[in-house]
């Protein structure tokens, strides 16, 4: 079972890969319309490249996004809204990102401190914490 | 040790274990200390702290923990604005911003939806739940929260870390959310709140902030948990309106991700509002062709485009996309000449040029051929 789910995400790369290889006419670059984001960010060599290893990252933040918790069903349309350098970030270090959310689970010795450095000024976690005008 | 217990108990009350502070929060919120006296009960503290062993070592342990703290947080921003705070001497608040407390872990589908109402889509924080909120983290990311206001067709726009740039944004009267940590960096309570009004010379800042409808703070204590986010904030805009900080590149970078889900409509509207303020601006004037030609209008594209090579004679991309535009409507003449010109000027997408060139040739030929002699 461990070996099955450590093989499990390089095989699904490999099976996105190919049908992505499938689709990708990769050496011929397409007359088409210049799309905006390359306006602005004018260097776009190796588009189709990148453009695989894009949509590797989305798939993979899509798996990410399911494994803490969120509906299947709606993860496609979360992934979608993010430009690639976001997908790329997400992909990368998402759980080093700050989650807001307000979640706090502590003992009465931190609400102590918490509640002396609140009145100090330092945080700010208690709303009944007034600070006197200065 | 009583003494103690009895200054604590001013503010409502410190024994109470395994509850988590969220709840603590909702509990004491009603039952408001005195407004002044946080330096008399904080005396009370260290005089009687130092009775008994273990109070002098939960006293020693804070003035350590205080000690450390004090060197590590300096308020540059709140000293800057407060050295230019006769710039701004009117206090300001956007009393017409809408407010939804928040439910548990919540805070940001109720930040956001604070926000996306106040530009008039009228979404509520459970709808947001679904599209933002990471169960297994209890929260939300501050990406997430930029994908979702795009959905909604509008526009996210990442301030300058700074406070000049957050009270700019509310004096010209738009709301500001920010990410906080309200705790330490050992110890997070990352937080999602909406800016909406600041007093300088009364040194306050007021939030809408988990279920205060007006929390106020003093200034430094705003700027101290806003800088562990590395003082992140965003304005959420309609397509017609740019934020008042707004800056040409970043805001194009905003727009242009919304075309990624073909909200053209939204696109169009912005990159035209964009022009408004930057007018020669080839990344709007782009962006306003590609949005209208996604939309079925094709002259209108073309017309953006050309005033694109008219404003930017070397802007490959212009000619390549005009080119295009005038294949369309059988100007094989005109369209080669721009496809040509493309390919001259060059550029990393010289590849797709070419390609534009070759194919205008080939559908002329083809075109012609019924014309041409048998």
């Amino acid at each position: 079972m461990e070996k099955f789910r450590r093989l499990a995400k390089p095989v699904s790369h490999l099976v996105v890969a190919g049908l992505l290889a499938l689709s990708l006419h990769l050496p011929t670059a397409q007359a088409s319309l210049i799309g905006t984001e390359a306006v602005i960010n004018a260097t776009q060599a190796q588009q189709n490249r990148e453009r695989l290893h894009e949509l590797l990252n989305r798939e993979d933040v899509k798996s990410q996004l399911v494994a803490r918790g969120v509906d299947p069903s709606q993860v496609q349309a979360r992934v979608d809204s993010l430009t690639d350098q976001e997908v790329q970030t997400l992909a990368t270090k998402m759980d080093q990102m700050p989650a807001g959310g307000d979640v706090l689970g502590v003992l009465v010795f931190l609400f102590l401190v918490l509640l002396v450095t609140d009145i100090l000024g330092f945080t700010n976690i208690f709303p009944f914490v007034k600070h006197p005008k200065r | 040790m009583r003494n103690t217990q009895a200054a604590w108990s001013v503010s409502g009350g410190a024994g109470i274990p395994n509850e988590t502070l969220c709840r603590q929060k909702t509990q004491l919120s009603n039952r408001k200390g005195p407004a002044s006296g946080a330096c008399a009960r904080l005396a009370t503290v260290a005089s009687t702290g130092s009775t008994g062993g273990a109070c002098s070592l939960l006293a020693v342990a804070l003035f350590i923990s205080v000690f450390f703290l004090l060197g590590g947080c300096a308020t540059p921003q709140t000293d800057r604005i407060r050295a230019t705070a006769s710039a701004r001497p009117q206090p300001v608040e956007l009393k017409e911003v809408p407010f939804f407390p928040q439910e548990e872990y919540q805070c940001g589908p109720a930040a956001l939806a604070i926000m996306l109402n106040w530009t008039n889509d009228f979404v509520t924080p459970d709808e947001l739940v679904s599209q933002v909120y990471l169960p297994k983290r209890h929260g939300s990311l501050q990406l997430e929260l930029i994908g979702a206001v795009r959905r909604q067709n509008r526009i996210p726009y990442v301030l300058r870390p700074e406070l000049e740039s957050v009270f700019a944004e509310v004096d010209s009267g738009n709301p500001v959310l920010v990410l906080q940590n309200l705790g330490f960096w050992w110890y997070p309570d990352w937080h999602y709140a909406v800016v909406v009004g600041f007093d300088l010379p009364g040194d306050r800042m007021v939030l809408r902030s988990g279920r205060e409808e007006r929390h106020v703070v003093p200034i430094e204590v705003f700027e101290r948990t806003w800088r562990r986010s590395h003082y992140w904030a965003m304005v959420v805009m309609p397509p017609d309106r740019l934020p008042f900080t707004a800056e040409e590149i970043p805001y194009l970078q905003s727009v242009a991700a919304l075309e990624r889900l073909s909200s053209w409509e939204t696109t169009a509207t912005a990159y035209a509002t964009a022009l408004t303020r930057w007018p020669k601006s080839l990344a709007a004037r782009m962006g306003l062709g590609n949005s209208r030609y996604a939309l079925g209008d094709v002259r209108g594209a073309q017309q953006a485009f050309r005033q694109a090579t008219q404003e930017h004679p070397d802007a490959a991309v212009a000619f390549n996309n005009l080119a295009q535009m005038l294949a369309i409507e059988n100007r094989w003449q005109d369209a080669t000449a721009a496809a040509q010109r493309a390919v001259e000027l060059g550029g990393p997408q010289v590849g797709t040029f070419r390609e534009t060139l070759k194919q205008i040739e080939a559908k002329r030929e083809k075109q012609q051929e019924p014309l041409g002699p048998p």
